[in-house]
């Protein structure tokens, strides 16, 4: 038998709630880690609406799809910027919804070869397809905010999360956190209702706090830690990092 | 879960209002001081709220090969759609077959359509093949009892609408007296659900083939796969060109996914 070719952490990104930050989070996450000497792969799995490429000013000519359905091999689809490699998402290609688990997982795996670290951004929703990108995840990172739908639909994102993989390593990240009270506030009132109804520990990943540079890189098309490296914001992303 | 906050000068207050509101079952998940009082926020976890499991994946489409019967055991009996291609396709099998030594038998059942027998006839000619005109079911069987040992036959058949009650159980008697191998020759380009309907009744009707036509002139494939996945029939072989000799490619997998890639314009441009 030869042994498993050893490869880097799947790291993905859900919320549930779409627009609390997911893929500001993810490109932030995967900066942060490649600033930190890990070599990294971002992978847009947003089916709905995929981001990634916008957020970062690329104009990628091939991304998941293609990978997916066969047409290209994932390190010709891949694009390089700044210290990280993307594999932009296919906004509503369908190829995604249709896609063997199998597959995905293997696909996500053989990314995550030869490197540290795959970030991928599961997209929004708790249909199918977020939640098989989840659960092909080596750790699964819960973005909420304090908003109520955010806190119940990121709740539910958890409760589908743990119930296809029990033994998923699952951890919460609060954004747009006012302070740090209120950023552990909001931990606190989602891991009451996970130890409550879900008789489960709700760990917390990290609190990033509210912002002004995070929506200035975004409209700027540059990813925070290149436009703003000290912001409060990529700081408290860059300390979720180190801690992962 | 259901979450609700609530805001009351007192604590006490807040939480009989929670109690009214969501009853016994409600957890306090958070609360905090605010200008004139307190904001606590209460969950609540349906009973019924146990999420399903993720829906299986659909598998992918399973499409059978193999080698289309040689007519000599059994006669080989192609029928489908009107317009189909089904005449054009017998001739290209006869052609084949003629090419390789052999001399098939021609049998023309498809009386009802005028000039049908005629573009037979005029095949039959040119290879210098015996072509029979069977109008009724008695002379069918006349025709096959004359045959020579080890002599194949391909019977072509009168297009018909497959969900065609009368029209099925008459190609039904056809393949009984006939003792036939019956082939589904069906055009790529039909809408897959309307094929995949025609391709399950003529399972039904005693089809294990199907001969798609048209690949060279059809972009959308759909229709014909899913028609084939759908009621199980077996490929061989498929019409990709107007040539009476060199108008039939023998399907793989292999050059089914070469195809179907270059179909794709943007690959094309790629490539």
């Amino acid at each position: 038998m030869t042994p498993p070719v050893p490869r880097g952490r799947i790291i993905a990104i859900a919320s549930g709630k779409g627009g609390v930050g997911k893929t500001w989070f993810a490109v932030t996450l995967a900066q942060a880690l490649a600033e930190a000497g890990q070599r990294v792969l971002l992978v847009d799995g947003d089916l709905g609406l995929a981001n990634v490429d916008v957020q970062l000013g690329l104009n990628p000519p091939h991304g998941l799809a293609q990978v997916l359905v066969g047409h290209m091999p994932l390190e010709d689809a891949v694009t390089q910027v700044g210290g990280f490699s993307v594999l932009a998402g296919s906004s509503g290609s369908g190829a995604l919804l249709g896609a063997d688990p199998a597959v995905l997982a293997g696909l996500l795996q053989a990314g995550a070869e030869a490197r540290d670290a795959l970030v991928l951004d599961c997209g929004a929703g708790l249909d199918a397809a977020p939640r098989r990108l989840a659960a092909a995840a080596d750790i699964l990172l819960v973005l909420a905010t304090d908003e109520p739908t955010s806190l119940t639909d990121a709740y539910a994102a958890m409760k589908l999360a743990w119930r296809d993989v029990p033994g998923l390593d699952l951890r919460l990240v609060v954004n747009r956190a006012a302070d740090a009270r209120a950023g552990a506030r909001t931990h606190g009132a989602l891991a009451s209702a996970v130890r409550n109804f879900l008789k489960r520990e709700l760990p917390l990943a990290g609190i990033v706090r509210n912002d002004a540079k995070v929506p200035d890189a975004i409209r700027h098309q540059t990813a925070l830690l290149t436009r703003h490296p000290a912001s409060a914001a990529g700081q408290d992303v860059a300390r979720i990092a180190r801690a992962l | 879960m259901r979450l609700k906050t609530f805001r009351a000068p007192r604590m006490a207050e807040a939480m009989a209002r929670i109690r009214a509101e969501m009853g016994e079952e409600a957890i306090i998940l958070s609360s905090t001081r605010v200008a004139g009082g307190v904001e606590i926020t209460a969950g609540l976890e349906p009973p019924e709220a146990e999420p399903l499991p993720l829906p299986p994946v659909p598998a992918p489409p399973r499409l059978s090969f193999q080698p289309l019967p040689d007519g000599i055991a059994r006669p080989l009996l192609l029928f489908g759609p009107h317009g189909g291609g089904k005449t054009l396709t017998l001739a290209k099998l006869a052609t084949r077959m003629t090419l390789t030594g052999q001399a098939p038998l021609l049998v023309a059942a498809d009386a009802a359509r005028a000039g049908a027998v005629e573009q037979l006839a005029a095949f039959a000619r040119v290879l210098g093949l015996g072509l029979v005109v069977a109008e009724t079911p008695a002379a069918l069987a006349r025709a096959l009892a004359r045959r020579v040992a080890g002599q194949p036959v391909l019977i072509d058949s009168a297009g018909c609408d497959l969900l065609d009650l009368a029209a099925a159980e008459a190609l039904v008697g056809l393949c009984r007296i006939a003792a036939a191998d019956a082939a589904l020759v069906l055009p790529a380009g039909l809408d897959a659900a309307e094929a995949a309907d025609t391709a399950r009744a003529a399972r039904a009707i005693g089809a294990r083939w199907m001969l798609p036509t048209r690949l060279d002139a059809a972009r959308r494939w759909a229709g014909w796969l899913m028609a084939a996945e759908a009621a199980g029939l077996a490929l061989d072989l498929a019409g990709t060109g107007t040539g009476a000799a060199d108008g039939l490619t023998r399907l793989t997998p292999e050059w089914l996914a070469a195809r179907m890639r270059l179909s794709d314009p943007r690959m094309k441009a790629a490539a």
